[in-house]
């Protein structure tokens, strides 16, 4: 009898400590966040994408604009145009871990896809700026073409891809040499890239540019109003129309846009959360984000964010 | 008086240093006048004193939101978009006018900024646009 109210003890003992191992691990995994650069009033707006509500606000440098995420890292990378630093914030406590003086504009970010390098494009000087991660400073800088505005790195190339806004085209590094540079439609601003394609956002064209990284062959289409971002999932491609204040939704197999839906004023930027199936929008007119299901493509939520909320650059936590 | 220099020194610093990068400037203005939104938005809607510097580029009769362009670039900013907007206000016979502008300063280069082309400039030019046009906008609401 003794023994079996030892065992129930011992059996009770280990089914406490496991449970607190798995909140301890569970605590400690982030939620799905997202992170919105409010330009207006120098913070970051997280947002927990299952609450959807914001649940913290973090004051940055002056005027944050282009981020990105590191997901294996647990670090966002933010971009203060206005004091010319990188704000660094670790995902897991949301508080900033370290700033990056950089004595030049930030305007868009990426990483390498291990990680191990942040790519900042610098729009006055036309460089792109390489930040070593693990010693968290510029370690190099490459020289590029005009106006470098958006930054997007292809994983299946290992191409490094540029936007150049006053000059019309789409460049294309490979470790840190240009290897192409390709007409885009007028203004290129966002770029985005998947598997063999890259796609550019032709503010003064209407247009988005589609480029096949294989043959180089280029395609372009019609969109809304002065579009400003592009973004791809699964067959659909999205594209912010700043002033329309509406998504195009492009059918990617016939190279066609099939829709728009409305968003709230002045939409900037956009990403998705894959496993939550959300696609979430900035607003820069309204200070909010727009969270929609991809699944039938309807609004979830407007969620109200800083001052001119715009995230320039992938700034979901996955 | 000396802190005083020094105080004006920091904000002429601060304000240069926000000057810097390509920051879209936006000005948003409203009013509140005494009728209800469906008839505000039938007088905002053809509204034609905006029409001699502005362009409609679309208008909403749902959401009751109008847009325009800018006809010629008449100032010190550029790429000039803005929307004017009736929503409902404290009961049902008010309404809250709101215009929103979005543009960029004329100088989008290297620093230093040339004096008269930077962020400050556009701000208060645009607002020279937008909080008359307001009041003209009132006028007409009220004689209605």
């Amino acid at each position: 009898m003794i023994n079996r109210n030892k065992k129930i003890i011992v059996i009770l003992l280990i089914s406490f400590l496991l449970s607190l191992i798995y909140f301890y691990s569970n605590h400690h995994k982030s939620n799905p966040k997202a992170y919105i650069t409010n330009q207006g009033n120098n913070t970051v707006s997280v947002v927990d994408l299952i609450a959807l509500e914001v649940i913290k606000t973090i004051k940055v440098g002056i005027a944050p604009l282009g981020i990105t995420i590191l997901n294996k890292k647990n670090l966002a990378f933010i971009g203060n145009v206005g004091t010319d630093d990188i704000s660094v914030i670790d995902t897991r406590t949301d508080q900033i871990i370290k700033t990056i003086k950089l004595n030049t504009a930030p305007l868009s970010i990426t990483s390498n896809p291990d990680e191990s390098k942040v790519y900042v494009t610098d729009w006055f000087k036309n460089n792109v700026l390489i930040i070593s991660v693990d010693e968290m400073k510029v370690i190099e800088s490459i020289k590029v073409g005009k106006t470098p505005s958006g930054i997007t790195f292809n994983e299946k190339y290992n191409y490094l891809i540029i936007t150049n806004r006053d000059s019309n085209t789409m460049e294309v590094y490979k470790e840190n040499k240009l290897i192409n540079s390709l007409s885009t439609g007028k203004h290129p601003f966002g770029v985005h890239t998947k598997g063999q394609y890259a796609y550019t956002a032709n503010v003064y064209d209407d247009s988005i540019t589609i480029i096949n990284l294989e043959d180089w062959t280029t395609k372009i289409i019609k969109v809304g109003a002065h579009p400003y971002n592009i973004l791809t999932h699964q067959n659909l491609g999205f594209v912010t129309n700043t002033v329309d204040d509406s998504l195009s939704i492009i059918d990617l197999k016939i190279g066609k846009e099939i829709k728009q839906i409305y968003t709230g004023e002045t939409p900037e930027n956009l990403d998705v959360h894959r496993k939550l199936n959300l696609l979430v929008v900035t607003n820069w007119g309204s200070d909010s984000i727009s969270v929609y299901s991809l699944k039938n493509l309807k609004l979830i939520k407007e969620i109200k964010t800083g001052a001119q909320s715009r995230s320039f650059g992938e700034f979901i936590l996955q | 008086m000396r802190k005083f220099i020094l105080a004006l020194i920091a904000l002429v610093f601060s304000m240069s240093v926000f000057a810097h990068g390509p920051t879209p400037q936006k000005v948003q203005e409203s009013i509140t006048v005494n009728i209800p939104p469906a008839k505000a938005w039938s007088v905002v809607k053809n509204f034609t004193d905006f029409n001699k510097i502005m362009k409609t580029r679309s208008f909403d009769d749902e959401i009751m939101k109008i847009k325009y362009e800018m006809l010629k670039k008449d100032g010190p900013f550029s790429d000039y978009n803005a929307y004017i907007i009736v929503k409902k206000g404290a009961n049902d016979n008010e309404s809250v006018i709101q215009w929103t502008a979005r543009f960029y300063r004329t100088y989008k280069l290297n620093p230093p900024i040339p004096e008269g082309q930077d962020d400050a400039t556009a701000v208060a030019a645009v607002k020279k646009i937008v909080e008359p046009g307001l009041v003209s906008l009132k006028k007409a609401l009220q004689s209605k």
